[in-house]
């Protein structure tokens, strides 16, 4: 049933066998003939081989060399940094996850699913009882073999109320993890989830060890093991001998924050570092012209947005928040603040990074005419309009700030108030008539929109409620017809669109930027350094 | 002089428990709490509670207050809020890192300016202590990050030497690898503080060549070198210690532009991160190392300036 959320014509589709043995034809100089011959006689439709083929001929020509060392830089990190999954905040954490951990399914470029420590997973019909077939011979850092007990383990510490889990909404369906023999496990969901092994391959759902309580270390089963591990200070892994899988090339990876964005550059420019997180948009056209260094940019669903309260006093009416919609100056957003490193926003959460993204809602564009003819029905008048914003991402606060001046030209009268974001997710965001917030990019479209948009979700941020909105939101999740599920997902993006109020004028990409000799770079457009997915296929190709 | 510093001890250890009192409590003010902190933008009501617990933060202030300061006492600086990890770890390679860079940058820099200031004072209005006070001046009016930039801009850019940033650990470096692994963080360093030191000793011992006595030395044909070093330099080096002691204080605590800038990690950094993360226990651990530094660092002041001057010890 999970067939056509595989949609990745590619190598990773292919048994494990089949990939070794096409990877061993095109290395000993097989044409590309040769390869869809093999494919052909083994059954497969022409069609089906010529993108497999491009996939393995790319694979082959970047075949990962062993050894060399580099040296990642994130942004943010501190004391809170941890190498507890559940508690994970920042892309250092996630990415340092990637280092140490495993996890039961991969997420894909395309946020499709991938088997890693299942080697298989099915659901019954109607998605509410998902199976997964624990791979054999998968060893911890320590040398104890992986079985269903710690899988358990690890997604018990996810389940229930007193969960300290930061990603337990996520799994909030599943009634229980039941082990059926050392090697396999069932979820069984209190609702239906087709989605469920893709938000299992999300950065929280690390495999521990069974009864693990203690984090000043990580014993995993990831491609590196801990060599040192200082929080605010750096991560350094070493290569695990053992490592079950394809990855792990480096003989050390380091990985550790440098906080302020121009001493990032310049270590990256002087060569310190080998790559760095979030490139400031004004520096594109420097790294770009350096020899050596290339941007390494995904384009992604994160955004930000302007919330109207729909059941506060003046932010309710529903006139203002449309002249707002009308008002958002995106193009020039998208040029300006993210010199071309992000894409229009269209009011609702779901672009085309996600796999339910609907292509058919028309583009919302700056149009004074229209905002002019809602303020007016509006009948606010000269009343200041107060405005809160604060620097939570790139373009949190120009959005408010273009926005003003249109206004201001039609007669709006936004009152533009800046504060810090030190406190700002606790004291401002969710309390004041009107704010702005920044969202990450989430796997699904289905948990970006529960999280965000349904009505009974503590972070609704304009607490719209539709009713009809909610059913079919529960209802899509066990949609299994690939027409009926697109459907339901236009229907519901549409909704948000026309309805929900809030303004969301771009969606930024993730711009990281790494020197040309860090190869096996991913592209799984959930965060930065390619979704913190790259750890394992990291390689250096000047060694 | 036993009792002067007993005294000066007692007074230190009140400055300190009063220091505890304002630390402990001035961080409950902090709207929002580690739980509510950590969780973050993701958390819910119950999440946040059942981390409150595991905290300890559902106690009274008094009882929180009284714990902390026993276990301080006794070298326990508590577990952090925001990491589960022991203060005294998170303290532990940050405190090696900002003591061997303030030793050194007070080591070559406190020396040298001190030996320039004294000598713009024996040549005062001279074309030298004209130079000198043009450059001085100009780098204190200099902010840390731009004279680190123009250090970055000529070693690292310009001439190809050294690191833009600190990078790599210092483990099982010697005396002098580490020297080189955080030169320009000490470069920078040392020119802030030497600039105020310079003008400060300067302006110490000027003050002192306008008393009366030194006028009766002058008269009685005495050389200026001997008036300088026998009897101008001692009653000045209370009023130096002084700003010496300081500015090793700083050193310690209030680093935070260029450990930032050269992206290493030392206690200024420390703090901050503490007061993003709203973790109490750190903030409140960092607070009282600090508060000790300069209680410490302002008695070997005030007992070397006791030392050097005998009014101090006999007042009438």
């Amino acid at each position: 049933m999970s067939d056509f959320k595989k949609n990745d014509p590619t190598l990773a589709n292919l048994s494990k066998s089949d990939q070794q043995r096409v990877l061993q034809m095109l290395n000993r100089g097989a044409s590309r003939r040769d390869v869809m011959g093999w494919f052909m006689a083994a059954g497969a439709t022409a069609a089906a081989s010529s993108p497999i083929f491009s996939s393995l001929a790319h694979a082959a020509a970047n075949t990962p060399k062993k050894g060399g060392r580099l040296i990642m830089a994130a942004d943010q990190h501190g004391p809170n940094d941890t190498l507890d999954p559940a508690l994970y905040t920042s892309a250092a954490d996630y990415f340092r996850g990637r280092m140490f951990y495993g996890s039961l399914t991969r997420l894909t470029p395309q946020l499709g699913y991938e088997p890693e420590l299942a080697e298989e997973v099915m659901s019954n019909d109607d998605a509410t009882e998902w199976t997964f077939k624990i791979r054999k011979g998968v060893e911890f850092h320590d040398g104890k073999s992986l079985t269903a007990d710690d899988v358990i383990y690890t997604m018990n510490r996810h389940l229930g109320k007193d969960s300290i889990s930061k990603a337990s909404s996520l799994v909030s369906m599943i009634k229980e993890w039941k082990k059926v023999n050392d090697h396999e496990v069932v979820a069984i969901l209190s609702s239906p989830n087709a989605d469920l092994p893709i938000a299992l391959g999300t950065f929280h759902f690390k495999i521990l060890q069974e009864g693990t309580e203690n984090f000043e270390s990580a014993i995993g089963t990831g491609p590196y093991k801990v060599k040192e591990f200082k929080p605010g200070v750096r991560a350094v892994g070493e290569r695990f001998e053992n490592y079950w899988g394809e990855g792990g090339y480096l003989d050390e990876l380091e990985h550790y924050g440098i906080g302020d964005s121009t001493a990032r550059l310049n270590a990256f420019l002087a060569g310190d570092i080998d790559a760095m997180v979030n490139l400031p948009p004004k520096a594109i056209a420097q790294v770009e012209k350096t020899e050596g260094k290339e941007i390494w940019s995904l384009k992604a669903g994160a955004y930000v947005n302007i919330t109207p309260r729909l059941d506060m006093e003046q932010s309710d009416n529903a006139h203002l928040y449309k002249a707002m919609q009308a008002l958002q100056d995106r193009q020039r957003l998208v040029k300006g603040v993210m010199k071309g490193q992000g894409s229009l926003g269209n009011d609702q959460p779901i672009n085309a990074a996600y796999f339910d993204h609907c292509a058919d809602i028309p583009q919302r564009e700056l149009d004074p005419d229209m905002a002019k003819f809602h303020f007016e029905k509006s009948g606010i008048g000269n009343t200041a309009i107060p405005i809160v914003c604060a620097e939570v991402a790139p373009g949190a606060v120009e959005q408010c700030l273009f926005m003003q001046r249109e206004g201001k030209k039609i007669g709006i009268n936004f009152d533009v108030k800046k504060v810090t974001t030190d406190g700002y997710w606790g004291s401002v965001w969710l309390k004041e008539p009107i704010c702005v917030a920044a969202w990450n990019m989430r796997p699904t479209a289905n948990i970006m929109m529960t999280l965000a948009f349904k009505g009974d979700a503590d972070w609704n941020e304009t607490r719209w409620k539709n009713d009809k909105f909610d059913q079919l939101l529960v209802d899509v999740r066990g949609e299994t017809d690939a027409d009926k599920r697109a459907q339901k997902y236009c229907d519901l993006q549409t909704m948000i669109h026309e309805d929900n109020g809030m303004s969301i004028p771009m969606h930024r990409n993730y711009v990281d930027a790494a020197a040309s000799h860090v190869q096996g770079r991913t592209e799984v457009p959930l965060n930065n350094f390619g979704g913190a997915e790259s750890p394992v296929t990291l390689w250096r190709a000047d060694t | 002089m036993t009792g002067l510093i007993l005294r000066r001890l007692g007074i230190g250890l009140i400055t300190v428990l009063a220091v505890s009192v304002i630390i402990f409590f001035g961080t409950q003010i902090l709207p929002g709490d580690a739980a509510e902190i950590r969780m973050g933008q993701q958390a819910t009501t119950e999440n946040i509670a059942a981390l409150r617990e595991r905290l300890g933060l559902d106690k009274s202030y008094v009882e929180q207050y009284l714990h902390w300061l026993g276990n301080f006492v006794r070298g326990d600086l508590g577990i952090s809020l925001s990491s589960d990890v022991p203060i005294t770890n998170l303290i532990g390679d940050r405190y090696k890192n900002t003591l061997f860079v303030s030793m050194l940058t007070a080591l070559i820099g406190v020396p040298i300016s001190l030996a320039l200031g004294i000598m713009a004072a024996m040549f005062p209005g001279s074309l030298y202590d004209r130079i000198l006070t043009f450059i001085s001046v100009t780098l204190v009016a200099a902010p840390e990050f731009f004279t680190a930039t123009l250090l970055v801009l000529l070693f690292v850019f310009a001439l190809g030497i050294g690191n833009a940033v600190v990078v790599g650990s210092t483990d099982g470096k010697g005396f002098f690898e580490l020297i080189a692994h955080f030169a320009l963080p000490i470069a920078t360093l040392s020119f802030v503080i030497a600039s105020q030191l310079i003008r400060m000793s300067r302006a110490a011992v000027l003050n002192v060549m306008s008393s009366p006595y030194i006028e009766m030395a002058i008269l009685k044909g005495v050389p200026r070198k001997r008036i300088i070093f026998r009897h101008a330099l001692l009653n000045a080096i209370g009023p130096i210690v002084n700003v010496v002691a300081l500015n090793l204080a700083y050193l310690v605590t209030g680093v935070i532009v260029v450990e930032v800038y050269f992206g290493y990690s030392g206690l200024a950094t420390l703090i901050v991160q503490g007061v993003q993360t709203r973790d109490f226990v750190l903030i409140q651990g960092l607070g009282m190392i600090f508060c000790l530094t300069y209680v410490i660092l302002m008695l070997i002041a005030d007992i070397a300036a006791y030392a050097s001057n005998p009014r101090l010890r006999h007042p009438k």
